[in-house]
């Protein structure tokens, strides 16, 4: 694949009432990747974001960010799903030839919408709905109930996966505060509040403003405008059945599909020895193990013996991940940037030792239904 | 939700008539009757409750219905004091069991209530069974849940 290099981003600090509008919170973001990469506005030739008018609470909602996304008078777009998969819009259009630079953002406010009410709104809505009981929680506890009851994992090795996150998320400030907890333990986690039996708080990522944005630039470009462009080498996105009682939950086929996808391009044969650092977007604790079991770093059933930890042999979400600060919309872009900061060497505090080759991951949908994930490459080696 | 800063009140509701398509409203109206009628893909042989228009496996129309019976196993389930609610959120009086039920003879679950037992009692591969409205309407929520048979 033609490489396109990432020249730029930014992350707002998230908040859990972040007291700020929505064009205030695009416009910090937007502006800033720019700022970080010396551009101005007049070099994009397009913009990307992505938002929900569910969670906005309008329709065609990125009618009214034009001006904060810095694509006043500019062809622009936007995608329904996770920044990450507004990155492959970008990236899409920087293969095409058509464009030069790319600018992606992604935004919510969870402080003004409750979450978890809104997202009963993509049930089915000719049975579950009427039916009523599939929610944010609900399809979780199923997930790990499915995951558990195959391979016999335990709610402590569960646990565990949130222990590490929000011990990562003290060490990186762009994490949100509440899940920034140094001292949590598997105990901790597992007397938290029941949200729907097994999941408990504790190890379920909970939703907080924020808003990030990176700018991508095809490769003669972007060496021209940073000296150390990370590069997308590889992308791959899969999407299966809305409805869980169709799918094996233990497993995420999707997932699978999609990292071969990505490996290929990037010739990646062996994930294990090639990749050093994995940003996942999960839900809940126990997807972290499925998803990563998925990208082939461990048999199916043993990611939670898998050494994960930021000194580990395969470091999974150093930054807290999206447990560490889910922002609906922004934080397949902010799992983008935290991989890219590895490789640059600039992740201060929660910094992977000698990381070269990374894995994003975004994700849509009840049990994680699409996935998309990205492989990104620094030129140390 | 703010604190000083002045937000604005706003709430989005707007009303639909979904159209459930024929085969659904077959299954409806065998709910109706007090029967699951489900459908086959004539191509891989899956048979799916509620019925499905395309067998996502072979991109088909599915034609053929199948009666169901209404026993099946227990495939997983939760348990959750929340309500689950589009509004705002809030907890209900009862913990609700919740449980993804395979009809005998089915390849697909279906999400449902699971009723007249406990929490603790519930078990990935239990038999259940339905337990009817009193008067059917030919709604989904005429299947008020299922409950456990046999030993449970
Ligand atoms: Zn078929």
């Amino acid at each position: 694949m033609e490489k396109v290099g990432i020249v730029g981003y930014y992350q707002v600090k998230p908040e859990t009432d972040i007291q700020m509008s929505r064009p205030e919170m695009i416009f910090y973001a937007a502006r800033g990747a720019l700022d970080y990469a010396g551009l101005k506005r007049d070099d994009l030739t397009t913009v990307i974001s992505a938002t929900n008018d569910y969670y906005d609470g309008k329709t065609i909602s990125n009618c009214f960010t034009v001006e904060a996304g810095g694509a006043y008078l500019k062809d622009e777009s936007k995608v329904e799903m996770d920044g990450a998969h507004a990155v492959n819009y970008g990236l899409m259009r920087c293969l095409s030839g058509h464009h030069k630079l790319a600018l992606v953002w992604g935004a919510s406010q969870p402080s003004t919408f409750y979450y978890s009410c809104i997202r009963v709104l993509e049930n089915d809505p000719t049975f579950d709905r009427p039916i009523n009981l599939l929610n944010d929680y609900t399809a979780a506890a199923l997930g790990m109930r499915a995951y558990m009851n195959k391979f016999g994992v335990s709610v402590e090795d569960i646990a565990k996966v949130g222990v590490k996150n929000h011990k990562n998320a003290a060490k990186n400030p762009l994490a949100w505060n509440e899940a920034q907890l140094p001292d949590i333990t598997v105990e901790d986690i597992l007397n938290s509040e029941m949200l729907s039996n097994p999941v408990t708080k504790l190890m379920h990522a909970l939703p907080c403003d924020g808003a990030t944005a990176l700018v991508l630039a095809p490769e003669g470009l972007a060496k021209k405008i940073i000296d150390d462009p990370v590069w997308i080498t590889g992308v791959g996105l899969c999407q299966e059945t809305y409805y869980l009682g169709d799918r094996d939950l233990s497993i995420s086929v999707s997932m699978e599909k999609a990292a071969q996808k990505a490996y290929k391009l990037a010739g990646i044969n062996d994930p294990r020895k090639d990749i050093d650092v994995v940003e996942l977007f999960e839900h809940s604790a126990y997807e972290e193990l499925v998803l990563a079991e998925a990208l082939g770093l461990c048999e199916k059933g043993k990611g939670s013996s898998l050494s994960s930890e930021i000194n580990g042999e395969i470091p999974i979400n150093p930054s807290g991940g999206n447990i560490g600060a889910f922002t609906p919309c922004a934080t397949g872009i902010t799992r983008i940037i935290e991989a890219v900061k590895q490789i640059q060497g600039e992740a201060k505090g929660y910094q992977v030792k000698d990381a070269n080759r990374a894995i994003a991951h975004g994700q849509i949908g009840f049990c994680a239904q699409n996935n998309i994930v990205f492989i990104l490459e620094g030129g140390k080696r | 939700m703010k604190g000083e800063i002045l937000t604005t009140k706003g709430a989005v509701r707007a009303e639909f008539d979904f159209w459930v398509g024929l085969y659904l409203d077959k299954f409806l109206d065998g709910l109706e009757q007090k029967k699951f009628i489900g459908n086959k893909c004539s191509k891989c042989g899956k048979v799916y409750i509620p019925p499905r228009k395309i067998c996502g496996d072979c991109f088909e129309h599915i034609e053929e219905y199948v009666d169901l019976p209404d026993i099946g196993v227990l495939t997983n389930f939760t348990f959750t004091k929340w309500a689950i609610s589009e509004r705002r959120p809030r907890q209900s009086k009862n913990i609700k069991m919740i449980g993804l039920v395979k009809l005998d003879g089915a390849d697909s679950a279906m999400l449902l209530p699971i009723l007249k037992t406990e929490p603790e009692n519930l078990k990935i591969g239990m038999k259940v069974q339905v337990v009817w409205s009193e008067k059917p309407q030919g709604q989904p929520t005429d299947i008020k849940g299922f409950k456990p048979i046999g030993g449970a």
